[in-house]
């Protein structure tokens, strides 16, 4: 292995990544659509007739700008190069293949987003100050940057669930990035386009729900209703559209992706990855909820929509996309790059090497100052099963394992070395590569860790 | 004949016969008064509407759950076999806990708002026996799996009877079906859950209701003793009711957050003959009782150890009845002060619950 193990005890270093993409993505996708959403707004405030409603929609998007100016260019900034050192520590192989492929979207993503930096301050900044007109072009200026970082951003995240025949057939030969368009471009890179630019005008709509609640009714009846009806309906196309576009997106992944969504109909068993299925559970009844509250509380009483009502419409969106984008990372299961990659930072094609040499001997990291069966396998542990499991915490070794006795162990390590075709694990665990002295030695650690050997007990007349 | 004609000729057809206007125009008489403590109002709502997902989900359960030597097998069925047998099974007993506890904030809201009061007696009365009726509800349901903790933690609650003089043993026989704890404590748990205990709840939930009805939501102290034109009020139609149903909604929608993320799982088949596994406890909402029993053995040991299982079942008799009966010694006064006394007794109440269930937690770790 060509870098060292991040071991995060209890929460396992891919929640570390989760955590802080999810929080990232409600805030950059929210960044997206209110990109949108403030020129749109600026521009029917601008063609208001009467002077009155227009000042009153003006002062309360200036209002809504300096809200979103905070919350994304600091929190959406801050996250967003936080995943680069969760992932740099925690998927390095991962992380060197797609810079490898993917360095010149990034730089043009880096572009785009200096671009949305630049004008989201300057539009914030420039209310009243510049003329009407040219406010609202860098509005779009602002719009069209942090689009263009969706779109980019978006060829990346779907290659590595659908890599695409091309980019696979020249994978290991040094000339990936000559097929940069049709990794960028691969199976599921329109639907996933189209489905995250509902979510993000669906999330801007709620963040404008947000200010929108908290104008006071008694004062303002008209500009409370009005902000609050164009609000909501910036959530009504996505919901309409977004049940085809899910289908769409169902319809471009493998079917062997498309069978973990189905895994846990009927059973939570321990070690079955039935998580995505509940997942998805909640994807529908909150999304439902949503739709349900935005129209008969919000779009049918507008002046009674207060603000608890619309952190409760906020929280439900932030559940719905963080359970979205933690199926859309389980579905990718058991690669982290699929058909190339697994889930452990294993290329698929190394699997026949590494069982030949054995996993460690390449490793340039381990620690080696005792050389025991033991500290062999923890250190195998470390590398093949420490990005998705724990020892007590997330998915827990000594849980999932607890029962078995060493030779249980040793014949279930041998069962995922083996990977045969028939194997029902094969569908989201990557093989357990090395030689079967490797078996031997992580069945050995996971052995002493599930069934740590009793205290010597100490004889009356030892005492 | 237009859509709209049509079902205006419908409800007028079964307005003639059933008198719907009439209960129309009393829902949009009725007002619901508005001040800083209203959200407290939305706590029974929100039991009803748990209390419905409970009738759903059992029935649906009903359909494969088998009392007796095969309840472990036709849980395990339910939980790891039918399709979505595992949702049902989990939203079942997360909606049980959560009923349990919102029916305990709404009694404890309306004991400081002081709504037990003259003329609210019985809603009070109802609303403490439903809330007994709930917590046998969920002492019973919780044996039915019959795996090992539920097997365990049953044969330690039949204890607690136990040590009633004279009659004790013979009502934890009669509750087990015998000396012990087996298929036919099952069956006999089996047929309390599902046809005695909803015999005993239903008319006195309608009644309960009835009364809200009557009386209406009371206003706490402070602001009855406002002049009338200082209190404000909303209409129960729409304006409550839409919000009641939002309220229903996000249980909903926190039940089925936990129900997905958190599915409730099946130990293991229990084993009559095997010692009681590390850690063995009561539900949570029997945690209190069950550590202060705890605790008051440890004061009274040895040869006193007798006495004190007596005196701490005396005791808390003593305390529950105290609680109930509140409506009859807290009185409304000709001067509208609030009682202290009671508020503090409820704030001891509240303070003594948290305490021993983390005290009884934190010693079973």
């Amino acid at each position: 292995m060509n870098y060292p193990f991040w071991e995060i005890p209890f929460l396992g270093s891919g929640w570390v990544i989760g955590i802080i993409a999810i929080f990232h993505v409600m805030i950059s996708q929210f960044a997206v659509g209110g990109g949108l959403y403030l020129p749109m707004a600026e521009r029917k405030a601008m063609r208001m007739t009467d002077p009155e409603t227009r000042a009153a929609w003006l002062k309360q998007l200036a209002s809504h700008s300096r809200f979103f100016l905070v919350v994304t260019a600091v929190f959406g900034t801050v996250s967003g190069v936080g995943i680069w050192f969760a992932i740099g520590l925690t998927h390095p192989e991962a992380t060197s293949t797609l810079i490898h492929n993917f360095v010149f979207g990034w730089a043009m993503e880096w572009v785009f987003f200096l671009v949305e930096l630049a004008t989201v301050a300057v539009y914030y900044y420039t209310w009243d100050r510049i003329d009407p007109k040219l406010h609202l072009k860098v509005g779009w200026v602002y719009g069209v940057a942090s689009a263009f970082t969706l779109i980019i951003i978006n060829g990346i995240l779907a290659f590595m669930l659908t890599p695409g025949d091309t980019w696979i057939a020249v994978a290991g030969t040094g000339q990936e990035a000559s097929k940069f368009w049709n990794a960028f471009f691969n199976p599921t890179y329109w639907p996933s386009l189209l489905l995250r630019t509902c979510v993000c005008c669906s999330l801007a709509g709620v963040w404008a729900l947000i200010t929108s609640s908290r104008i006071d009714a008694d004062k303002q009846p008209a500009l409370k209703t009005s902000m609050v009806q164009w609000s909501v309906k910036w959530l009504v196309p996505s919901f309409v559209a977004m049940p085809f576009l899910m289908i769409w997106y169902y319809m471009m992944v493998p079917a062997s992706q498309q069978a973990l969504l189905t895994l846990g109909i009927d059973t939570i068993n321990a070690g079955t990855f039935s998580a995505v299925t509940r997942m998805a559970l909640v994807i529908i009844i909150t999304s439902a909820t949503i739709v349900g509250v935005a129209y008969y509380l919000a779009y049918r009483n507008p002046l009674d929509f207060n603000l608890s009502h619309a952190m409760a419409v906020l929280l439900l969106a932030l559940i719905a996309t963080g359970a979205g984008e933690y199926s859309r990372e389980m579905l990718r299961k058991p690669y982290v790059i699929g058909r190339w990659m697994y889930s452990n930072g294993v290329r698929v094609p190394s699997v026949a090497r590494i069982n030949q040499e054995g996993y460690l001997t390449h490793s340039n990291w381990v620690w080696s100052g005792s050389d025991s069966s033991y500290s062999r396998g923890e250190a195998i542990f470390r590398g093949e099963c420490g990005s998705c499991h724990t020892m007590d915490g997330y998915r827990p070794m000594r849980q999932l394992l607890a029962g078995r006795d060493r030779a249980n162990i040793g014949s279930f390590v041998l069962m995922l070395h083996d990977y045969k075709p028939d194997m029902p694990y094969r569908r989201f665990m990557p093989p357990m590569v090395g030689t079967q002295q490797d078996v031997n030695d992580l069945s050995d650690y996971l052995n002493f860790q599930v069934n740590p050997p009793a205290a010597p007990r100490v004889l009356t007349a030892q005492k | 004949m237009t859509q709209k004609s049509v079902a205006s000729s419908v409800y007028e057809w079964v307005d003639e016969r059933l008198g719907l206007s009439e209960l129309v125009a009393f829902a949009r008489h009725k007002t619901v008064p508005v001040h800083s403590q209203t959200f407290w109002y939305y706590w029974g709502g929100i039991s009803l509407f748990l209390f419905l997902v409970q009738c759903f989900t059992g029935v649906l359960l009903l359909v494969y759950y088998r009392p007796g030597a095969e309840a472990y097998e036709s849980v395990r069925q339910i939980t790891f076999v039918m399709h979505f047998g595992w949702l049902i099974r989990s939203a079942h007993s997360w909606s049980a806990n959560l009923m349990i506890f919102s029916i305990m904030v709404h009694m404890f809201s309306v004991f400081f708002m002081k709504a037990y009061r003259k003329p609210r007696e019985f809603g009070w009365l109802s609303g403490m026996a439903l809330l007994g009726l709930a917590s046998v509800f969920g002492f019973s349901g919780y044996l039915l799996p019959m795996d090992e903790l539920s097997y365990f933690a049953t044969k330690v609650g039949l204890q607690i009877p136990v040590a009633i003089p004279f009659v004790g043993a013979a009502i934890a026989n009669m509750l087990r079906g015998g000396p012990e704890v087996s298929e036919f404590t099952v069956q006999r748990f089996f047929a309390l859950h599902v046809v005695v205990l909803p015999a005993l709840f239903l008319p006195l939930l309608g009644f309960h209701l009835w009364l809200v009805q009557r009386h209406g939501n009371a206003a706490p102290p402070s602001v009855e003793a406002l002049p009338p034109e200082q209190r404000k009020s909303m209409p129960f139609m729409p304006n409550f009711l839409r919000k009641d149903l939002a309220m229903w909604l996000i249980s909903l929608n926190i039940l089925a957050l936990l129900a997905s993320v958190f599915p409730w799982t099946l130990g293991k088949p229990f084993d009559s003959l095997a010692p009681a596994p590390a850690g063995i406890h009561p539900e949570w909402y029997f945690m209190s009782p069950f550590e202060m029993l705890k605790l008051l053995g440890f004061v009274f040991s040895g040869k006193y150890a007798e006495f004190g299982e007596i005196a701490g079942i005396l005791l808390f008799s003593l305390g529950i009845m105290l609680w109930v009966l509140i409506p009859f010694y807290d009185t409304r006064k000709p001067t509208g002060q609030r009682a202290r006394a009671t508020h503090y007794f409820g704030l001891l109440a509240i303070f003594a619950l948290l305490a021993t269930t983390i005290l009884g937690y934190w010693t079973i770790r």
